[in-house]
């Protein structure tokens, strides 16, 4: 179970972008947080990896208060912890198999990863993965020669080499168009059933949301504004989140 | 409501002092900007000592009491016309400080003609050169004992006095001789007894000439005593050695012996250019990472650091490298070694430069990414910050490079080495034809090297 206490985060320039922010996820949840633009939804999934230092305030994950740990103890949660990115944040001019295998890289020898050298199992395990993305004929192209929707399922995939126990995505299919918004959310649902993998996962429509969500977070102006069930979210409670002007808008 | 300004007291604000009765009329940055014009004109006018100049000078003062009147009833009027004349008035010292004389390009174009001609036949081929020598030992001034006339030689060379053998400076003797090449042309020379101090005679201004008959023979020609060589002066008597001197091409052509110095100097100039760039690049890679704000952001120790690496970086670019090279010379001495010193320094600030800011526009995420993964710093720097900075440290280097190669070839010039202190050398002494093969070498290898970093660069970026 991970839990949130009072988390608050202040930008340097005096930007507050999380105000108190408190919620509980039980393991298994598939969590969405919902928010407009700036309401702080990227800053809240980095803060539970560290990405961003919080200002104030907890994060427990099983008994561990991540908030606490540092150098060693934290690249061991981390570990446990996978991101996918909305702009995918794979490395460029790599092969796709090199940053799969990346996600490896919190378990293997540092010093002869440093050598690009990884253990024969670990590159099956990256073949594994890429399979199961359903891209391992893309195994050898360069990432940069790839689609936005191949893109994100090698983002995927480098998350799965780290075994996580917890997924954070930011906004995974914002930069994808509709129908590979799907086949992108179904592959984090699967995890999400299958495997037991929790996931955090941040979007901006609806539809989506009452689609994959077990649960919701409401984030407006760093602030918790909802938290409940996806089917609770009648309109005007969207428009609490969303503003007034906000309109529903529908994804096919 | 703003108190009303005077326009009179502005005025005699601005005729005391250029700009002063702007910043009163409430334009402090006008008044500013007319001080020094008129300040920085006045003095440039008055260390050139140029009367008619003033002129412009007190027309823009003028004017700026006249602006200063309008500013103080609120009416701004264009500055254009002091402007043109301050223009006009810097233009006109420019044009005599820089001594511009567009007559001399068409007057004295006769200079430059050997000096071209020459450098469009550099000495690349060569013939041997055969020499043939005969001399007599005169003395001056003349002492109890003063040497032979000398006889005539059977198959040698010889020369022979024909009437005195010693003599004060001013004087003329008369010499003669045989078995030289028959019908050919040759110079006097004159040296000292060790015969390290020598030069050829002159006689009114142009070199003394001798031309044998049919059967080799020097006709009798009168020689001036020269003036003692500094060191022999006041020390009586000196016997000087009197030569007469042929030589001529034989053989056939062949690559000289200034093409080899060249090319063998041409090597030794690339590889000052390599082993300067390499030294830069093995130093500024580490120095980037410290200069680059967004590796040392986060924490004020490491921000201090970016901001003295930064200003030193700054610094070192400021200077050429050609005033490195001379700092350089002084240190470790005339040659190569202090060439590479001066490339390799700048370099390194040219290279720590560029190389930052290719590392300060790296793309973010993919480090966030990798460090999401529980990967350790240096995980994180090999996989995601290497990627992303090879292509452009690869295409700076070349660059680099390139710059490199030319100035290799010119840092010599003030002492850095390679082909550059030769070609400096043949400038100096007037040797166009050496210093034109070292021009064509310079211009080949360097359109080479240019051809070749642009294939390369086609090929891995
Ligand atoms: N590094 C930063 N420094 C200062 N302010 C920041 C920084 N990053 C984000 N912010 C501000 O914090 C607030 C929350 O930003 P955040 O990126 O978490 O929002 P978001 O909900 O993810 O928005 P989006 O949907 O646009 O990604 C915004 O007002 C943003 O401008
Ligand atoms: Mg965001």
């Amino acid at each position: 179970m991970l839990r949130i206490e009072h988390l608050t985060k202040i930008y340097a320039d005096g930007t507050l972008a999380l105000d108190d922010v408190s919620f509980e996820v039980p393991d298994g949840e598939f969590l969405v947080v919902l928010g407009l633009s700036g309401a702080g939804k990227s800053t809240l999934l980095r803060c539970i990896n560290r990405l961003i230092e919080p200002t104030a305030g907890r994060i427990i994950w099983d008994g561990t208060d991540i908030t606490a740990a540092s150098g060693e103890e934290l690249r061991q949660i981390r570990r446990h912890i996978g991101m996918i990115f909305q702009e995918f944040n794979l490395v460029e001019r790599t092969s796709v198999l090199t940053n799969v295998l990346t996600g490896r890289l919190g378990y293997v020898n540092p010093w002869l990863s440093i050598f690009h050298h990884f253990p024969k199992g670990e590159v099956d395990r990256a073949l594994r993965n890429l399979d199961r993305v359903g891209i391992a004929d893309l195994a050898h192209k360069r990432a940069d020669e790839l689609s936005g929707g191949q893109r994100q399922r090698v983002g995927i995939a480098r998350a799965l080499m780290q075994e996580p126990r917890l997924m954070l995505a930011d906004e995974p299919v914002a930069s994808l168009d509709p129908v590979l918004a799907h086949s992108i959310l179904r592959y984090l649902e699967q995890l999400n059933q299958e495997d037991g993998i929790t996931v955090i996962c941040s979007l901006h429509f609806l539809d989506l949301v009452r689609r994959y969500a077990s649960h919701v977070v409401g984030l407006k102006n760093g602030r918790v504004v909802f938290q409940g069930l996806p089917e609770e979210i009648t309109d005007q409670r969207f428009k609490e989140i969303y503003g007034e002007e906000a309109e529903r808008v529908t994804v096919t | 409501m703003e108190r009303k300004k005077s326009p009179v007291l502005s005025s005699i604000l601005s005729l005391i002092i250029p700009g002063l009765g702007q910043v009163y009329a409430g334009s402090p940055s006008r008044g500013a900007a007319f001080f020094t014009a008129v300040a920085i004109t006045a003095l440039l006018v008055h260390w050139q000592g140029n009367g008619p100049l003033y002129t412009g000078v007190v027309v823009a003062w003028l004017w700026n009491v006249w602006d200063a009147y309008n500013l103080a009833r609120e009416r701004r009027i264009s500055p254009a016309l002091p402007f043109l004349v301050i223009a006009l008035t810097l233009y006109i010292i420019g044009w005599r400080v820089t001594e511009i004389n567009l007559r001399r390009l068409l007057t004295d174009v006769a200079d430059v003609k050997p000096l071209v001609s020459n450098l469009f036949h550099p000495a690349v081929f060569e013939r041997d050169i055969e020499k043939l020598v005969g001399e007599v030992q005169f003395e001056s001034p003349c002492s109890d004992s003063p040497p032979p006339k000398g006889t005539p030689l059977e198959d040698e060379p010889y020369l022979v006095f024909v009437d005195k053998t010693c003599g004060d400076p001013g004087d003329t003797f008369t010499i003669e001789g045989g078995n030289f090449w028959p019908s050919s042309k040759g110079y006097i020379w004159w040296s000292n007894l060790a015969g390290e101090m020598q030069f050829r005679v002159r006689y009114k201004g142009n070199y003394l000439t001798f031309e044998t008959d049919e059967e080799g023979r020097i006709p009798p020609i009168t020689v001036v005593v020269q003036e003692p060589f500094a060191e022999a002066k006041g020390k009586g008597p000196q016997l000087y050695r009197v030569q007469a001197r042929m030589q001529r091409e034989v053989g056939s052509p062949h690559l000289s012996r200034t093409f080899f110095l060249v090319v063998e100097k041409m090597i030794v100039t690339i590889f000052l250019a390599l082993m300067a760039t390499t030294i830069a690049i093995f130093i500024a890679i580490p120095i980037s990472f410290l200069a680059a704000r967004n590796l040392m952001g986060g924490n004020p120790i490491s921000m201090a650091i970016y901001y003295i690496v930064r200003t030193i970086l700054n610094i070192m670019r400021s200077i050429e490298p050609l005033i490195m090279a001379i700092i350089f010379v002084v240190w470790v001495g005339l040659g190569p070694f202090a060439g590479v010193l001066a490339l390799a320094v700048h370099s390194i600030a040219a290279l720590g430069k560029l190389y930052s800011e290719a590392v300060e526009s790296i793309d973010p995420g993919p480090i966030e990414a990798i460090t999401a993964t529980g990967a350790n710093r240096l995980q994180t720097i090999v996989y995601a910050v290497i990627p992303q900075i090879v292509p452009p440290y690869l295409a700076f280097t070349i660059y680099r490079w390139d710059i490199n190669v030319r100035m290799s070839t010119i840092i010599g010039f003030v002492g850095g080495g390679g082909i550059g202190y030769l070609l400096q050398q043949w400038i100096r002494l007037l040797m166009y034809k050496e210093a034109g093969a070292a021009v064509w070498a310079i211009a080949i290898v360097v359109a080479i090297m240019d051809y070749a970093s642009a294939k390369v660069r086609e090929i891995i970026i």
